[in-house]
């Protein structure tokens, strides 16, 4: 039976076969390996800490419960960085259809209708969380993130972040290599242009 | 800082930024939380074997399997029950033979036991306990006590809660 040594020193690809084979430790160092990247790409795709850890746990739980029906053929970082960003896209998606206007529903005619469909907030201070996240991604560099779109988001985070190839994002994002070429290309430019402004 | 950088040294800049961004750790936990949800793989005749028990368990199908089982067992006896009455000699002959067998061997065992009692000694031990009175109640009253509180204690023993039970007892 190997170590938690042991299965550091193992490929991905053998990892998953001992998996596959019923081990628990070979499920721990994959999660150990993957645990920092999946949930770095999805904070960083949806900006708030307790919903990307319930999408991270979902990823893994997805990717794991169903190790049976990996295909070695394909890379396994790409197999779990694609069901960690599609969790991502989905809940950005999501979250656009939920968006609600803190200053009342759009069909309030009156003040009086206005006041009482606009959401109370009771408390503008910010919780430990929220000063946890907003350390994490108040740099100037996370907020020029935070406004690019999701694609050239999952594509700059995945090639500078995670120093994936151009081949295993295409791979992930199920896109021509040429259009993740070009969304890297634009989405530098849009930091750069970000960045400019911040500092005008 | 120099506000008039030029595109050059924001690529650069923004390469560096990129590049110094620190991977971000979900919380304490988040591991055994995930593992907690995975099913690991069991060996597929365990799997079969476990599904087939709870299959079999439930009590409707029991009682149905018990009810084909019983009719099974009906039917060829009643089907049998003919044949073996036209056939009833030679099974009196079959089984006085077999009687005939077992009862020999029997026999020899009683006999084997008997000749190795008295030839160990045993049997005029027993004789000579039986012999004395008290000492022969005093033998059975302390086998019988050491009997019945080995049967009391294994009873509690099995009565005892487990700490898994209480455990789930108090979800």
């Amino acid at each position: 039976m190997p170590t938690a040594k042991d299965l550091q020193a193992l490929s991905d690809r053998e990892v998953v076969e001992l998996a596959k084979a019923g081990k628990e430790a070979a499920y721990r160092e994959l999660l150990r390996r993957y645990e920092r990247p999946v949930f770095s790409l999805i904070y960083r795709m949806v900006r708030h800490r307790t919903l990307a850890e319930d999408l991270a746990q979902e990823t893994f739980i997805k990717v794991l419960n169903a190790l049976q029906t990996y295909r070695p053929e394909y890379k396994f970082s790409s197999w779990i960085f694609k069901i960690a960003n599609n969790a991502a896209i989905d809940q950005l998606r999501r979250r656009e259809l939920d968006t609600l206007s803190l200053d009342g529903a759009p069909d309030a005619r009156t003040a009086d209708e206005v006041a009482a469909t606009a959401l109370q907030v009771s408390d503008l201070a910010e919780s430990p969380l929220e000063e946890l996240e907003s350390r994490e991604t108040g740099s100037a560099i996370e907020q020029a993130i935070g406004r690019l779109r999701p694609e050239y988001r999952t594509c700059i985070l995945l090639r500078h972040v995670e120093g994936r190839s151009y081949e295993e994002i295409a791979e992930v994002m199920d896109l021509p290599l040429g259009t993740v070429k070009t969304y890297i290309h634009r989405a530098r430019l849009e930091l750069r242009e970000y960045l400019a402004d911040l500092r005008t | 800082m120099d506000k008039q950088l030029d595109h050059s040294d924001l690529d650069a800049l923004v390469l560096r930024e990129l590049s110094s961004l620190p991977s971000l750790a979900p919380s304490r936990g988040f591991q055994d939380r995930v593992m907690a949800r995975v099913s690991l793989p069991r060996p597929v005749p365990l799997v079969l074997l476990q599904r087939a028990g709870a299959w079999i368990l439930q009590p409707h199908r029991a009682v149905a399997l018990a009810t084909a089982y019983a009719t099974c067992v009906l039917v060829t006896v009643l089907l049998a029950a003919p044949w073996v009455s036209a056939h009833a000699n030679f099974f009196t002959l079959a089984a006085s033979w077999v009687v005939g067998q077992v009862g020999g061997w029997l026999d020899a065992a009683a006999l084997a036991v008997a000749s190795w009692g008295v030839r160990s000694g045993v049997v005029s031990a027993l004789r000579a306990v039986a012999g004395t009175g008290p000492r022969l109640w005093a033998t059975v009253v302390t086998v019988t006590i050491a009997y019945a509180g080995s049967g009391y204690g294994l009873h509690v023993l099995l009565k005892a809660p487990r700490r898994s039970d209480e455990l789930a007892g108090t979800l």
